[in-house]
């Protein structure tokens, strides 16, 4: 083909826009088709209903008051409205921990009373390190650790999923922490299931190195993921960061969520995690919750931010 | 040569169009809520969530725990937390001296030893915390809830 | 047409359609889920199967700048998430395997033999 001439002919303007056209129908089509089949091959796994539908929320500090969020009750309210409206009853809900900012006793009791007009039949939250400030985590547990192990993690099953709650929020040196004694429970607790048992693990922190610097990472994750290496579908959910974020490695996906209290800066974006103060009217854009779902057959499961209404 | 052009063009929009015929959009199929079963275990963790009434009564925020502070001390035993930063890094005072720490930083922060030797409370903004260093030795602390703040006090004889 | 542009039309077009093919597989199994790389990954497959085709079937040059566009683009947005991540989202090395391998082969094709016209119609002009 030769090149164009400087000046182009009417015809070849015609020409050139049909091509432009058939490039862009083309696209199009190929979009359709193409969402058309990954639609049909999730709902050829028996039927697109989820096999387990919850949702995550998380870091709600409730007892914060600051530019940030002068209203975290208020935002944390509505989260909890969102989740109840949600068009379909979540098999449960987990909070990724930081459920108050100071853990006082009040705050505890705020912060479980207004969970308790989640429409879920089950509630399970891990906490932040927020929720053991000055005590290791005591005031946590006697509100929230019935039967829960150590500093207070465990771990059940739902509809063949088999969920761990972790606490890698105590005795931290610069990350995250799980302790020999968790470790020793999570090897334990995984070692009769079959390795195409879909895994889903809870943490407040990071089971990822996703910011060291400002401590958003684990120190012994390493060793907790080794023994969770031989299952084809693993998913951690974790809190603490503020902030959406997904992170492959191996067979393991980690997503973390945000907040429904106020958010924090991106990796590296300024000298600390402090919170940010948003332009006004901005701050629901990034406060919000998470559904999560998972349909048998299939190894990832399917997630959907929800930002705050 | 324009014929054959003509000719793919006319190819070409005839296979786009069979294509955008073919391709409808589905519905997905309604879901029914699925059953949940537990495993075994005595005690269940986590909490009911509620079947039935909308929530919320209007419940004002928490109390800080926070001290406040008197004024500031003999300036060579004071550390101030500014910033997510212990300031100094490093602290030496002589043994059975007292350190106070100030946090000047709207966030609340703790002050906890490695070594376990003192851990302070929740410090909200402009709480103290003092602690007396009776030995020789060096102390690396941490705020417990920021664990990447990290500082020192050297305590000589 | 001269043998070289036809290996090149060939070619470009030949390393498009993998690279589609590999983004749609990946989008139907999984990727679908993730925020905006999902909606990323099947405008991607979407386009290059468009231009593959049309560039198959004997489309004007600007074409083939498009194609290279589209590769060169999606070699940028493959580093981007191994290294700083990209819309929050992050993978490690070679994973998913073999298709990343298999995407950034063709892309690298793809964006290689453009060049190479390049350069050599600007040798030729040179020339001339």
């Amino acid at each position: 083909m030769t090149d164009a001439p400087r000046t182009m002919s009417r015809r070849q303007l015609i020409r050139h826009s049909a091509w432009f056209g058939a490039a862009v129908g083309l696209a199009v089509a190929g979009g359709e088709v193409i969402s058309h089949v990954a639609g049909t091959a999730e709902a050829k796994q028996g039927l697109a209903r989820p096999t387990l539908r919850f949702a995550q929320v998380s870091d709600s500090h409730i007892g914060f008051s600051g530019k940030a969020n002068p209203d975290v009750a208020g935002s944390f309210s509505q989260a909890i409205g969102q989740i109840n409206n949600l068009g379909y009853a979540p098999d449960f809900v987990i909070h990724t921990g930081d459920l108050t900012h100071l853990a006082t006793p009040d705050q505890f009791d705020q912060v479980k009373q207004m969970m308790t007009g989640l429409r879920t039949p089950h509630v399970f939250t891990v906490p932040g390190e927020h929720d053991s400030v000055d005590d290791a985590g005591q005031k946590y547990r006697g509100v929230f650790g019935a039967g829960t192990r150590g500093d207070g993690w465990y771990s059940f099953d739902i509809t063949g999923v088999h969920v761990i709650a972790l606490v890698n929020t105590l005795n931290l040196k610069k990350l995250g922490h799980l302790g020999v004694e968790q470790l020793e429970f999570i090897a334990k607790d995984v070692a009769a299931l079959s390795d195409d048992t879909p895994i889903i693990v809870f943490s407040h922190i990071p089971l990822f190195a996703m910011y060291p610097d400002w401590g958003w990472g684990t120190d012994d994750a390493t060793q907790a993921l080794s023994y969770l290496r031989r299952f084809s579908s693993v998913t951690c959910l974790n809190g603490h960061v503020h902030q959406v974020f997904s992170k492959t490695e191996g067979n393991v996906t980690f997503y973390s969520g945000t907040t429904t209290a106020y958010p924090l800066p991106h990796p590296g974006d300024g000298p600390a995690p402090k919170p940010v103060t948003l332009p006004a009217g901005r701050l629901h854009d990034a406060l919000g919750i998470r559904e999560v779902s998972y349909i048998r057959g299939q190894n990832a499961l399917a997630l959907k931010e929800r930002t705050l209404q | 040569m324009p014929g054959g052009h003509q000719r793919a063009r006319e190819l070409l929009w005839t296979v786009v169009l069979a294509v955008v015929m073919l391709t409808g959009c589905s519905s997905p199929p309604s879901p029914t809520s699925p059953s949940v079963t537990f495993g075994s275990g005595a005690t269940k963790p986590g909490m009911p969530g509620m079947s039935g009434m909308p929530p919320m009564p209007d419940v004002p925020a928490g109390t800080t725990a926070a001290t406040t502070g008197s004024a500031a001390p003999v300036a060579g035993n004071a550390v101030s937390i500014d910033n997510f930063v212990f300031v100094p890094a490093t602290l030496t005072v002589a043994a059975g001296s007292t350190v106070t720490w100030t946090n000047r930083d709207e966030e609340p922060h703790t002050v906890a030893a490695n070594d376990g030797s003192f851990h302070s409370p929740g410090m909200g903004s402009q709480a103290t915390y003092s602690h007396t260093f009776p030995t020789a030795g060096k102390f690396d602390y941490v705020c417990s809830i920021h664990p990447f703040m990290h500082a020192t006090v050297v305590v000589t004889q | 047409m001269t043998f070289a542009e036809a290996i090149t039309r060939i070619g470009i077009a030949a390393g498009m359609a993998v690279s589609g093919i590999s983004h749609a597989y990946l989008y139907m199994h999984g990727y679908q889920h993730i925020p905006t790389i999902g909606a990323a990954f099947m405008l991607q497959a979407s386009v290059s199967f468009a231009v593959a085709v049309l560039i198959l079937i004997g489309g004007p040059e600007w074409l083939q700048w498009a194609a290279a566009m589209v590769a060169g683009g999606a070699l940028i947005a493959f580093v981007l998430s191994r290294t700083v991540g990209l819309f929050g989202f992050s993978e490690r090395g070679w994973q998913p395997s073999p298709h990343a391998a298999v995407s950034v082969v063709a892309e690298l094709l793809t964006v290689g033999l453009w060049a190479a016209c390049l350069v050599g119609r600007r040798r030729a002009a040179a020339r001339a």
